[in-house]
């Protein structure tokens, strides 16, 4: 099987035959995967299924034993200029949000390009609060992150992703530590973002939003991608059993 | 509307927001507290008779019946009570040491300079690289004080220095070098590579388990030995280094655990923005990780200015061995009590101001990241 990520230029991110083991356990078996420019991936599965090892294997904070990660063009070869390049290349958002609690909310902004990109911070100061404004929360830069919500936090540490003008943002499940009730304001943000062009993978639960936004969705379950799909055939008419299954258990909540 | 059943809310009825109810009056709590039933209030009166005893004796002994000036201790005598003119008397000895007489306004100046920056550090009254930058400034200013040979001032070799200045020094200079070799060994601990992890656990467990004694004996009497004669170093050089090492490994345990204690998703997140791994522990981990140690490490810098009095064992004249000469004269050698009670209240005022310091940096830090945090 030849991988279309070879032939292809515009990639943003490309995984063939990924393949990643914790101690015996086999979590990622033969993944190949390409992420188009300007293109939105969302990933889903039952819990275990890997999607989250996968994820964050694209920005290389997991390491894995075989096969080959390609972001916008540079293969991850285990040199540190090319894993930094890598990272450069791409922006994280955690779960548990991860906002530096010792931080203001500026400071958690500016960090990233004035320390690790030797950026001005007057340059920096001014993109955050371009920022803050995108993610309508230009009014906490002072505050300390212990002080904000759970939604008005990933709201701040999506802004704080993309003060570094990532190619690709990679969201694991940026929802899921959320109360309903701040859930739609985080997703908001997110399909601004895609609106605008943003390459994005994105794992997550929220059908609805797969829906909206997703070019094509991947179903995931014990370590091997099963089904990938545009979400109206997805939805409709998923090929497996295993999404089918999968689909009905969440239904309640999407 | 279905069948009855026996659970049931209330619709609330919009009551007006309140103040909580006071609680009962000050004597009412009182009572309660002590004299709520006959056993506890015989206890009360029991204890309460006994305090009061003890108070009333310490005061006649220490402030009624007391000598507060007898340069000659002859009316110590005949006092039945407390003869604190051996402080009087001999406090030169006590703060200063065997420092050249002479000389003694260096001395008395070196601790006046600590005293002023310490307090204006602990109300933080500059900002922290302020701060910082004025205690290298003390620590210059003390060693050329303390030694002389320039600017004029006669030189004095480190066999004379004694009293508060060198435990200050001595202290001052266990945590200035302590702390950062601590950090640098907790980080060893946990580092991906064998050789550095090894050699951090065998100089942290190494360190651990002989005691304080062990190391500066070693380090002021058997060292030298076996060092060649011209590295001639400086026996309170030495004995320094093994009180720094010696903090710097409890030091470096208590730091690991505030480690372990930041939660790797900040660590992850700081890796994701691209940040190098010093970058992410000066930046992200270590504040972190510093600020949960700080009521851990504040018990080992409190112990580490109580450990300088191991220096009197060595020979060398800290605040307890200056005291131990003092009291070797034959006129005053009866007033060890009084003698040791005046170093027992200064460490004492010393470590609590330390204690109150450290919770003063534990509560600046709780009110920047803990509030709100529900």
């Amino acid at each position: 099987m030849t991988n279309p990520a070879d032939t292809s230029a515009n990639l943003v991110v490309a995984l063939d035959k990924i393949n990643k083991w914790y101690g015996a356990h086999h979590v990622l078996r033969d993944v190949s995967l390409g992420l188009g420019e300007g293109e939105k991936i969302v990933l889903c599965g039952p819990s275990g299924s890997g999607k989250s090892t996968l994820i964050r294997c694209v920005n290389a904070l997991e390491r894995f034993q075989e096969g080959t990660l390609t972001v916008c063009g540079t293969v991850l070869d285990g040199k540190p200029a090319t894993l930094a390049e890598i990272r450069r290349r791409t922006g994280m958002v955690f779960q548990n949000f991860n906002l530096f609690p010792h931080l203001s909310v500026l400071d958690n902004l500016t960090i990233g390009p004035v320390y690790a990109r030797s950026e001005p911070e007057a340059a920096a100061i001014a993109r955050a609060r371009e920022l803050l404004e995108r993610v309508r929360l230009s009014d906490q830069a002072a505050k300390f992150p212990g002080q904000l919500s759970g939604g008005q936090r990933q709201r701040v540490a999506i802004a704080r992703s993309l003060m570094l003008k990532p190619a690709v943002m990679l969201f694991d499940e940026p929802t899921s530590a959320l109360d309903p009730e701040m859930i739609q304001e985080v997703l908001d943000v997110m399909e601004g973002l895609a609106r605008d062009g943003q390459s994005m993978i994105v794992v997550t639960h929220e059908m609805g939003f797969a829906r909206r936004v997703a070019d094509l969705v991947v179903f995931m379950d014990q370590g091997e991608i099963i089904e990938a799909a545009p979400p109206e055939d997805f939805f409709a008419n998923p090929a497996t059993d295993r999404a089918r299954d999968f689909l009905g258990k969440i239904s309640t909540t999407a | 509307m279905s069948a009855a059943i026996g659970s049931y809310a209330t619709i609330g009825n919009d009551a007006p927001r309140r103040p909580a109810p006071h609680g009962a009056g000050r004597l009412a709590q009182l009572k309660a507290r002590y004299f709520a039933t006959p056993g506890t209030s015989l206890l009360t009166i029991v204890l309460g008779l006994m305090t009061a005893w003890a108070v009333v004796s310490f005061v006649r002994w220490g402030i009624i019946d007391a000598v507060w000036y007898d340069p000659t201790a002859e009316a110590c005598k005949t006092a039945s009570g407390a003869c604190w003119a051996v402080i009087t008397e001999k406090y030169r000895v006590i703060l200063l040491g065997t420092y050249p007489y002479d000389e003694q306004w260096r001395s008395a100046l070196i601790i006046a300079i600590w005293v002023v920056w310490a307090v204006l550090t602990a109300f933080r009254l500059f900002p922290l690289r302020m701060r910082l930058a004025g205690w290298l400034a003390v620590f210059v200013v003390t060693l050329v004080l303390m030694r002389g040979g320039v600017f004029g001032l006669s030189y004095v070799g480190t066999d004379a220095w004694g009293g508060l200045p060198l435990t200050f020094l001595v202290f001052g200079g266990t945590v200035a070098f302590g702390i950062p070799l601590a950090i640098l060994l907790a980080l060893g601990r946990r580092s991906p590579f064998p050789v550095v992890r090894f050699v951090s656990i065998a100089t942290i467990e190494g360190v651990r388990g002989i005691p304080l004694l062990v190391v500066l004996f070693f380090g002021t009497l058997i060292l030298p030995l076996f060092l060649p004669p011209q590295l001639d170093v400086d026996k309170l050089v030495r004995a320094e280094i093994g009180m720094v090492i010696f903090f710097a490994a409890y030091a470096a345990e208590v730091i690991r655990g505030g480690l372990q204690a930041v939660a790797d998703g900040q660590d992850e997140a700081a890796k994701a923005l691209g940040m190098g791994y010093w970058l992410r522990m000066r930046k992200i981990v270590l504040p972190q990780a510093v600020a949960i140690a700080i009521p851990a490490l504040f018990n080992d810098i409190i112990r580490a200015f109580k450990n300088t009095t191991y220096f009197a064992i060595l020979g060398l004249f800290d605040v307890l061995g200056a005291t131990k000469v003092a009291l070797d004269d034959p006129a005053w050698v009866r007033y060890g009590l009084e003698g040791y009670l005046f170093v027992f209240l200064l460490y004492f005022l010393i470590c609590s101001g330390l204690s109150l310091y450290g919770r003063s940096l534990e509560q600046d830090h709780a009110r920047r990241t803990r509030r709100a945090e529900q």
